[in-house]
Protein backbone atom coordinates (compact mmCIF):
# COMPACT_ATOMS: atom_id res chain seq x y z
CA UNK A 1 0.00 0.00 0.00
CA UNK A 2 1.55 3.57 -1.47
CA UNK A 3 -0.32 5.53 0.90
CA UNK A 4 -2.79 7.37 -1.32
CA UNK A 5 -6.22 7.77 -1.17
CA UNK A 6 -6.59 7.11 -5.46
CA UNK A 7 -5.09 4.34 -7.06
CA UNK A 8 -3.95 7.21 -9.93
CA UNK A 9 -0.85 8.22 -7.84
CA UNK A 10 2.51 6.91 -7.56
CA UNK A 11 3.32 9.00 -3.95
CA UNK A 12 1.71 10.79 -1.40
CA UNK A 13 3.26 13.65 -2.96
CA UNK A 14 2.07 13.36 -6.26
CA UNK A 15 -1.17 13.32 -5.06
CA UNK A 16 -0.92 16.77 -3.21
CA UNK A 17 0.79 18.15 -5.74
CA UNK A 18 -2.09 17.58 -8.06
CA UNK A 19 -4.53 18.23 -5.27
CA UNK A 20 -2.98 21.54 -5.09
CA UNK A 21 -3.17 22.14 -8.77
CA UNK A 22 -6.39 21.47 -8.70
CA UNK A 23 -7.23 23.90 -5.56
CA UNK A 24 -5.41 26.28 -7.36
CA UNK A 25 -7.81 25.78 -10.58
CA UNK A 26 -10.91 26.00 -8.75
CA UNK A 27 -9.92 29.13 -7.10
CA UNK A 28 -9.35 30.18 -10.29
CA UNK A 29 -13.27 29.97 -11.56
CA UNK A 30 -14.33 31.21 -8.02
CA UNK A 31 -12.31 34.26 -8.65
CA UNK A 32 -14.23 34.06 -12.16
CA UNK A 33 -17.92 34.65 -9.64
CA UNK A 34 -16.25 37.18 -7.26
CA UNK A 35 -14.41 39.33 -9.96
CA UNK A 36 -18.09 39.32 -11.83
CA UNK A 37 -19.79 40.63 -9.00
CA UNK A 38 -16.84 43.46 -8.31
CA UNK A 39 -17.29 44.28 -11.65
CA UNK A 40 -21.04 45.09 -11.44
CA UNK A 41 -19.72 47.01 -8.26
CA UNK A 42 -17.12 48.98 -9.95
CA UNK A 43 -19.81 49.75 -12.59
CA UNK A 44 -22.34 50.92 -10.57
CA UNK A 45 -19.80 53.07 -8.70
CA UNK A 46 -18.24 54.94 -11.54
CA UNK A 47 -21.91 55.60 -12.58
CA UNK A 48 -23.49 56.65 -9.04
CA UNK A 49 -20.62 57.35 -6.94
CA UNK A 50 -22.26 60.15 -4.99
CA UNK A 51 -24.65 57.98 -3.93
CA UNK A 52 -22.67 55.43 -3.33
CA UNK A 53 -20.82 57.34 -1.07
CA UNK A 54 -23.44 58.52 0.80
CA UNK A 55 -25.21 55.21 1.47
CA UNK A 56 -21.65 53.30 2.13
CA UNK A 57 -21.01 55.89 5.43
CA UNK A 58 -24.40 54.16 6.91
CA UNK A 59 -22.16 51.04 7.26
CA UNK A 60 -20.06 50.08 10.67
CA UNK A 61 -16.63 50.54 9.99
CA UNK A 62 -15.54 49.23 12.91
CA UNK A 63 -17.51 46.03 12.75
CA UNK A 64 -16.04 46.07 9.51
CA UNK A 65 -12.48 46.21 10.73
CA UNK A 66 -12.84 43.98 13.40
CA UNK A 67 -14.09 41.63 11.22
CA UNK A 68 -11.24 42.34 8.85
CA UNK A 69 -8.74 41.38 11.45
CA UNK A 70 -10.74 38.57 12.60
CA UNK A 71 -10.36 36.71 9.48
CA UNK A 72 -6.56 37.81 8.92
CA UNK A 73 -6.27 36.00 12.34
CA UNK A 74 -8.15 32.72 10.97
CA UNK A 75 -6.09 32.78 8.09
CA UNK A 76 -2.39 33.12 10.22
CA UNK A 77 -3.82 30.12 12.39
CA UNK A 78 -4.87 27.85 9.31
CA UNK A 79 -0.89 28.35 8.08
CA UNK A 80 0.20 27.65 11.54
CA UNK A 81 -2.08 24.34 10.75
CA UNK A 82 -0.04 23.56 7.51
CA UNK A 83 2.74 24.51 9.00
CA UNK A 84 2.56 21.75 12.38
CA UNK A 85 0.92 18.76 9.61
CA UNK A 86 4.06 19.80 7.89
CA UNK A 87 5.90 18.09 10.89
CA UNK A 88 3.45 15.98 11.63
CA UNK A 89 2.63 17.41 15.16
CA UNK A 90 -1.06 16.05 14.85
CA UNK A 91 -2.31 17.70 18.54
CA UNK A 92 -1.44 21.00 17.92
CA UNK A 93 -2.63 20.69 14.39
CA UNK A 94 -6.22 19.87 15.74
CA UNK A 95 -6.13 23.07 17.75
CA UNK A 96 -5.16 25.17 15.05
CA UNK A 97 -7.88 23.78 12.52
CA UNK A 98 -10.23 24.44 15.58
CA UNK A 99 -9.13 27.78 16.44
CA UNK A 100 -9.41 28.63 12.66
CA UNK A 101 -13.12 27.20 12.47
CA UNK A 102 -13.84 29.23 15.78
CA UNK A 103 -12.76 32.53 14.65
CA UNK A 104 -14.59 31.89 10.96
CA UNK A 105 -18.04 31.68 13.10
CA UNK A 106 -17.03 34.69 15.16
CA UNK A 107 -16.80 36.01 11.53
CA UNK A 108 -20.15 35.07 11.25
CA UNK A 109 -21.54 36.12 14.28
CA UNK A 110 -19.62 40.09 13.99
CA UNK A 111 -21.77 40.05 10.02
CA UNK A 112 -25.31 38.68 11.76
CA UNK A 113 -24.37 41.78 14.21
CA UNK A 114 -24.15 44.48 11.18
CA UNK A 115 -27.25 42.57 9.28
CA UNK A 116 -29.15 42.95 12.50
CA UNK A 117 -28.13 46.75 12.56
CA UNK A 118 -28.92 47.34 9.26
CA UNK A 119 -32.46 45.63 9.07
CA UNK A 120 -33.34 47.85 12.03
CA UNK A 121 -32.07 50.87 10.38
CA UNK A 122 -34.28 50.06 7.51
CA UNK A 123 -31.14 49.87 4.82
CA UNK A 124 -31.88 46.18 3.77
CA UNK A 125 -33.78 45.78 0.70
CA UNK A 126 -34.09 42.25 0.68
CA UNK A 127 -36.89 39.12 1.29
CA UNK A 128 -39.74 42.34 1.31
CA UNK A 129 -38.26 43.84 3.98
CA UNK A 130 -38.82 47.36 4.48
CA UNK A 131 -36.51 50.06 3.03
CA UNK A 132 -36.33 53.48 4.74
CA UNK A 133 -33.18 55.42 3.71
CA UNK A 134 -33.03 58.96 4.33
CA UNK A 135 -30.13 60.07 2.25
CA UNK A 136 -30.04 61.51 -1.06
CA UNK A 137 -31.02 59.54 -4.08
CA UNK A 138 -32.64 56.33 -2.41
CA UNK A 139 -32.82 54.54 -5.45
CA UNK A 140 -29.45 54.30 -6.17
CA UNK A 141 -28.11 53.93 -2.44
CA UNK A 142 -30.84 50.80 -2.78
CA UNK A 143 -28.81 49.55 -5.63
CA UNK A 144 -25.79 50.32 -3.24
CA UNK A 145 -27.39 48.09 -0.32
CA UNK A 146 -28.46 45.45 -2.27
CA UNK A 147 -25.02 44.90 -3.55
CA UNK A 148 -23.96 44.93 -0.28
CA UNK A 149 -25.78 42.26 0.77
CA UNK A 150 -25.27 39.82 -2.42
CA UNK A 151 -21.66 40.46 -1.87
CA UNK A 152 -21.51 40.14 2.00
CA UNK A 153 -23.84 37.05 2.22
CA UNK A 154 -22.01 35.26 -0.80
CA UNK A 155 -18.67 35.30 1.21
CA UNK A 156 -20.35 34.20 4.11
CA UNK A 157 -21.85 31.20 2.46
CA UNK A 158 -18.38 30.71 1.32
CA UNK A 159 -17.10 31.33 4.68
CA UNK A 160 -19.57 28.58 6.50
CA UNK A 161 -18.65 25.84 3.46
CA UNK A 162 -15.07 26.47 5.27
CA UNK A 163 -16.36 25.73 8.58
CA UNK A 164 -18.05 22.90 7.00
CA UNK A 165 -15.44 20.81 5.67
CA UNK A 166 -13.36 21.62 8.73
CA UNK A 167 -15.39 20.06 11.04
CA UNK A 168 -15.77 17.20 8.54
CA UNK A 169 -11.93 16.61 8.34
CA UNK A 170 -11.62 17.00 11.67
CA UNK A 171 -14.46 14.16 11.98
CA UNK A 172 -12.57 11.42 9.91
CA UNK A 173 -9.36 12.68 11.48
CA UNK A 174 -8.60 9.57 13.72
CA UNK A 175 -9.00 7.33 10.67
CA UNK A 176 -6.98 9.21 8.39
CA UNK A 177 -3.45 8.48 7.29
CA UNK A 178 -0.86 11.46 7.78
CA UNK A 179 -0.15 11.87 4.16
CA UNK A 180 -4.41 12.52 4.04
CA UNK A 181 -4.78 14.48 6.89
CA UNK A 182 -1.88 16.92 5.23
CA UNK A 183 -3.18 16.61 2.13
CA UNK A 184 -6.45 17.90 3.49
CA UNK A 185 -4.84 20.19 5.64
CA UNK A 186 -3.06 21.91 2.27
CA UNK A 187 -6.17 21.95 -0.22
CA UNK A 188 -8.69 23.34 2.83
CA UNK A 189 -5.94 25.75 4.11
CA UNK A 190 -5.82 27.24 0.16
CA UNK A 191 -9.65 27.53 -0.02
CA UNK A 192 -9.55 29.51 3.15
CA UNK A 193 -6.70 32.00 2.52
CA UNK A 194 -9.10 32.44 -0.75
CA UNK A 195 -12.23 33.45 1.27
CA UNK A 196 -10.02 35.48 3.62
CA UNK A 197 -8.60 37.54 -0.03
CA UNK A 198 -11.78 38.01 -1.11
CA UNK A 199 -13.07 39.82 1.89
CA UNK A 200 -9.40 41.49 2.07
CA UNK A 201 -10.89 42.99 -1.23
CA UNK A 202 -14.45 43.82 -0.16
CA UNK A 203 -14.09 45.38 2.78
CA UNK A 204 -12.32 48.05 0.99
CA UNK A 205 -14.39 47.94 -1.91
CA UNK A 206 -17.56 48.39 0.44
CA UNK A 207 -16.82 50.41 3.58
CA UNK A 208 -13.45 52.58 2.78
CA UNK A 209 -13.11 53.63 -0.69
CA UNK A 210 -16.34 55.46 -0.51
CA UNK A 211 -15.80 57.86 2.71
CA UNK B 1 11.48 27.39 14.28
CA UNK B 2 12.09 29.86 11.05
CA UNK B 3 9.10 29.09 9.58
CA UNK B 4 6.88 30.15 12.05
CA UNK B 5 8.76 33.69 12.70
CA UNK B 6 8.27 34.28 8.84
CA UNK B 7 4.17 33.41 9.27
CA UNK B 8 4.12 35.33 12.62
CA UNK B 9 5.98 38.46 10.30
CA UNK B 10 3.63 38.13 7.64
CA UNK B 11 0.39 38.34 9.85
CA UNK B 12 1.66 41.27 11.87
CA UNK B 13 2.18 42.99 8.00
CA UNK B 14 -1.49 42.09 7.15
CA UNK B 15 -2.42 43.40 10.76
CA UNK B 16 -0.25 46.60 10.00
CA UNK B 17 -1.63 47.26 6.56
CA UNK B 18 -5.39 47.13 7.69
CA UNK B 19 -4.50 49.80 10.18
CA UNK B 20 -3.07 51.73 7.26
CA UNK B 21 -5.77 51.10 4.89
CA UNK B 22 -8.71 52.25 7.37
CA UNK B 23 -6.63 55.12 8.75
CA UNK B 24 -5.54 56.62 4.99
CA UNK B 25 -9.42 56.43 4.93
CA UNK B 26 -9.93 59.18 7.16
CA UNK B 27 -7.43 61.62 5.63
CA UNK B 28 -8.71 63.07 2.19
CA UNK B 29 -6.11 62.38 -0.18
CA UNK B 30 -8.54 63.36 -3.24
CA UNK B 31 -9.02 60.63 -6.17
CA UNK B 32 -5.90 59.13 -4.42
CA UNK B 33 -7.52 57.43 -1.51
CA UNK B 34 -9.22 54.73 -3.95
CA UNK B 35 -5.83 53.85 -5.65
CA UNK B 36 -4.22 53.78 -2.43
CA UNK B 37 -7.04 51.55 -0.49
CA UNK B 38 -6.65 48.78 -3.85
CA UNK B 39 -3.11 48.78 -3.90
CA UNK B 40 -2.73 47.62 0.23
CA UNK B 41 -5.48 45.26 -0.66
CA UNK B 42 -3.38 44.50 -3.22
CA UNK B 43 -0.32 43.60 -1.28
CA UNK B 44 -2.63 41.89 1.82
CA UNK B 45 -3.10 39.61 -1.18
CA UNK B 46 0.29 39.22 -2.66
CA UNK B 47 1.46 38.50 1.48
CA UNK B 48 -1.09 35.55 1.90
CA UNK B 49 -0.88 34.10 -1.26
CA UNK B 50 2.75 33.97 -1.20
CA UNK B 51 3.43 32.96 2.83
CA UNK B 52 0.17 31.65 3.75
CA UNK B 53 -0.70 29.84 0.30
CA UNK B 54 3.12 28.90 -0.88
CA UNK B 55 1.98 30.37 -4.67
CA UNK B 56 5.06 28.17 -5.98
CA UNK B 57 5.78 26.07 -8.97
CA UNK B 58 4.46 26.35 -12.32
CA UNK B 59 1.03 24.82 -12.34
CA UNK B 60 -0.19 26.89 -9.33
CA UNK B 61 0.91 30.15 -10.81
CA UNK B 62 -0.22 29.02 -14.68
CA UNK B 63 -4.01 28.66 -12.66
CA UNK B 64 -3.72 31.77 -11.00
CA UNK B 65 -1.79 33.35 -14.75
CA UNK B 66 -4.99 32.27 -16.47
CA UNK B 67 -7.11 33.43 -13.74
CA UNK B 68 -5.53 36.96 -14.06
CA UNK B 69 -5.51 37.05 -17.39
CA UNK B 70 -9.10 36.18 -17.45
CA UNK B 71 -10.33 39.06 -14.94
CA UNK B 72 -8.48 41.20 -17.49
CA UNK B 73 -10.52 40.74 -19.99
CA UNK B 74 -13.96 40.52 -18.48
CA UNK B 75 -12.57 44.27 -16.80
CA UNK B 76 -11.09 45.51 -19.93
CA UNK B 77 -13.97 44.85 -22.10
CA UNK B 78 -16.48 45.58 -20.08
CA UNK B 79 -14.69 49.12 -19.33
CA UNK B 80 -13.70 50.06 -22.63
CA UNK B 81 -17.42 49.01 -24.17
CA UNK B 82 -18.57 51.86 -22.45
Amino acid sequence: MSGTESVAFDTPLRERRADTFAMWVFIGSEAMLFGAIFLVFLVAHIDFGPAFAAASKRLSLPLGTLNTAVLITSSFTMALAHMLALHRHWRPTIWALVATAALGLCFLIVKGIEYGKEISEGLAPLLGLPFRYAGPDPVHAEFFFGLYFTMTSLHALHLIGGIVVIAGMIALWPTSSPANRLRRVVAVGLYWHFVDIIWVFMFPVLYLINR
Amino acid sequence: MSELRKLTFGYLGLLALLTLTVGSSFVDLGGFNVALNLAIAAAKAILIAMLFMHLTGTLPRLAVAAAGLWLVILFGLTLIGR
